[in-house]
């Protein structure tokens, strides 16, 4: 088989399109999570996908795996029981900034302080998409949006903070990068405890164009002009993306 | 297994393990807590104390996806925080136990102390329809039988079972033979992982979301309602006291209360429900024998509504609001 469609083999092909919008960037960071997948052959005996809610919570039921769609906010506790009930599974999280870090946010904190072994993916689009387009936990300061019509007045959440003095994987990457975000996802899925892959993503309908973004591609474009690769730091400036490098002690114990 | 002095909780934990639990998710509350204390030291039992209630009850969720018999044992407040997920595992339909032991409420109440207020809740507190079995028992021994009980009808049902108590059974100290005499029932489903299937709490037909499929969302309604109601036929728990004289009223009471009500036995019929939900029907065929029914319960009025509904006629209720049991007080409410 080609290598190049050999993702395909991850996905219930005949569920699609998705129900996502033109334009959107979740079907990206879907496509890359497979193609992560197939560069580890991944099996697909013995691997789960879990979401939670929101246009990143559709992501799990188009896995040709066994996979779970559950409350809002809840994938991270699902997930960890299933790993804790069964150590042998490849446990996998595909949810919205929303879902794991507002309503989900203390379970992610949690998750961490256990450090269970589980990956999770994280589509940062800065909006609640699929309400109409509320302000979010990583929505920039001073941005308008349907509930902030004077400008955010919140500072968003630097996720990749959670993770100082753990034992746990942490990585941010872009829509755009598309080797990078491969990359990010492939070494998150192979780490040996907590692993957490934030993306970048665009929602262009619910949220770009309210800024001035004519179509996601000038999104796209704004993440390749923006971001720098930085692969070797122990902290990513607002404008770089990376891996981040361990900052605990090696000795901390990891569950399972 | 020797006799045992047992407290409640110890007796539900014991229980769970002849029931063949392997995994328990929960969160420290009062008067719940003794049951993970006795749980964390079985060895063959992942325990874990979550973050919450409701990473408790998820934990569970997706332990039992995975195959394992999970349970997770609260009080009011948690129970009101699992709320959501409850409705979750309705939908996916994933059997698993969950124990409440009621303490007064609303609020943080009286922890220490025994209440009925969680019996509606148990069957309207997730939004929209489903249809949960939930059993109360009325001492230690009927604690360690129907904890196995709830698993069996969980597995049956493949549905969260609901077990009831309070402050006052739980921590309540009897002695008990603890047999392992039980008819256990197995999973009867692939754990996750082994095949493509998707569990969703979207309304969906065979793995396939339809989120705007009226017609499949009512058969599937249609369908939870008529498997609760055929695994319950198989739990037609309850007990009735004919009075030696003759009486021309019934009592009706459940759980702690109902130890209180066998002081009555000489002047009232007794009734009680040990399955609350689905009512039992045998009560239709006992009340009319009887001019006067009695409800009576710790709540301001609960369970009382669902009797009036199924009986479809009027019913006395008696009021002891959570808190002390106090015969004295009881007769003078009772004899008017």
């Amino acid at each position: 088989m080609d290598r190049d469609t050999n993702f395909k083999r991850y996905l219930k092909l005949e569920l699609l399109p998705t129900p996502w919008c033109p334009g959107c960037g979740n079907g990206i960071v879907l496509k890359t999570v497979c193609q992560a997948f197939d560069e580890i052959d991944m099996p697909k005996n013995g691997t789960v996908v879990i979401s939670g809610i929101g246009c990143a919570g559709r992501s799990a039921g188009f896995f040709d795996l066994d996979t779970v769609h559950t409350a809002h906010g809840r994938a991270i506790p699902v997930a960890e029981g299933i790993k804790y009930a069964n150590e042998s599974l490849n446990v996998v999280v595909l949810s919205g900034d929303g879902d794991l870090l507002s309503i989900g946010g203390n379970h992610l904190l949690h998750a961490i302080r256990r450090n269970t072994n589980i990956t999770v993916v994280c589509y940062a689009n800065e909006t609640y998409g699929m309400t109409g387009g509320q302000v979010s936990p990583t929505t920039p300061y001073g941005t308008k949006t349907l509930t902030t019509p004077d400008g955010n007045k919140d500072t968003p959440a630097d996720v990749q903070y959670f993770f100082k003095n753990r034992n746990c994987f942490f990585a941010r990457t872009t829509a755009y990068h598309l080797n990078h975000m491969k990359k990010c996802i492939v070494e998150a899925l192979k780490f040996n405890g907590f692993s957490f892959v934030e993306v970048r993503t665009m929602c262009i309908v619910n949220y770009g164009r309210r800024l001035g973004y004519k179509n996601s591609n000038e999104i796209l474009l704004h993440y390749k002009e923006f971001y720098k690769v930085n692969d070797n730091t122990v902290e990513l400036a607002q404008n770089e993306i990376g891996i981040l490098k361990y900052t605990s002690s090696p000795d901390a114990e990891v569950i399972l | 297994m020797p006799k045992q002095l047992l407290q409640g909780n110890h007796a539900i934990a014991l229980a769970a393990e002849a029931a063949g639990l392997k995994f328990f998710a929960g969160y420290p509350i009062t008067p719940a807590s003794e049951i993970i204390h006795e749980l964390v030291n079985k060895r063959h039992i992942k325990v874990l104390q979550m973050e919450d209630e409701i990473a408790s009850i998820n934990a569970v969720i997706g332990a039992s996806l995975a195959g394992l018999k999970a349970m997770t044992a609260t009080s009011g407040p948690g129970f009101s925080l699992m709320q959501e997920s409850i409705g979750l595992a309705h939908m996916m339909e994933v059997p698993l136990v969950i124990v409440n032991v009621q303490r007064v409420g609303p609020s943080t109440g009286m922890p220490t102390l025994p209440a009925q207020g969680d019996i509606i809740q148990c069957i309207h507190g997730s939004h929209g329809d489903y249809f949960p079995i939930v059993f109360y028992p009325n001492s230690v021994l009927e604690l360690y039988t129907y904890t196995v009980m709830a698993f069996n009808a969980a597995e049956e049902s493949l549905s969260p079972v609901i077990l009831l108590s309070d402050g006052y059974i739980s921590h309540l100290y009897e002695t008990i033979y603890p047999h392992r005499d039980f008819n256990i029932k197995r999973r009867n489903q692939k754990p996750i992982g082994t095949s493509n299937r998707h569990f969703t709490g979207l309304s969906h037909e065979d793995s396939v979301i339809k989120t705007t499929d009226t017609e499949n969302h009512r058969r599937f309604i249609r369908r939870l309602y008529e498997k609760q109601q055929l695994t319950a036929r198989h739990y037609k728990f309850h007990e009735y006291l004919e009075c030696s004289k003759e009486t021309d009223a019934l009592l009706i009471s459940y759980g702690a209360l109902s130890r209180i009500a066998y002081y009555f036995k000489d002047k009232y019929s007794l009734y009680r429900p040990i399955r609350m939900f689905p009512i039992v029907e045998e009560i239709k065929s006992i009340a009319p024998r009887y001019k006067r029914i009695i409800v009576m319960e710790m709540n301001a009025g609960q369970y009382v509504h669902e009797i009036e509904r199924v009986l479809r006629r009027e019913v006395e209720f008696v009021s002891v609001i959570g808190g002390r049991m106090d015969l004295q007080e009881i007769k003078e409410k009772i004899y008017g």
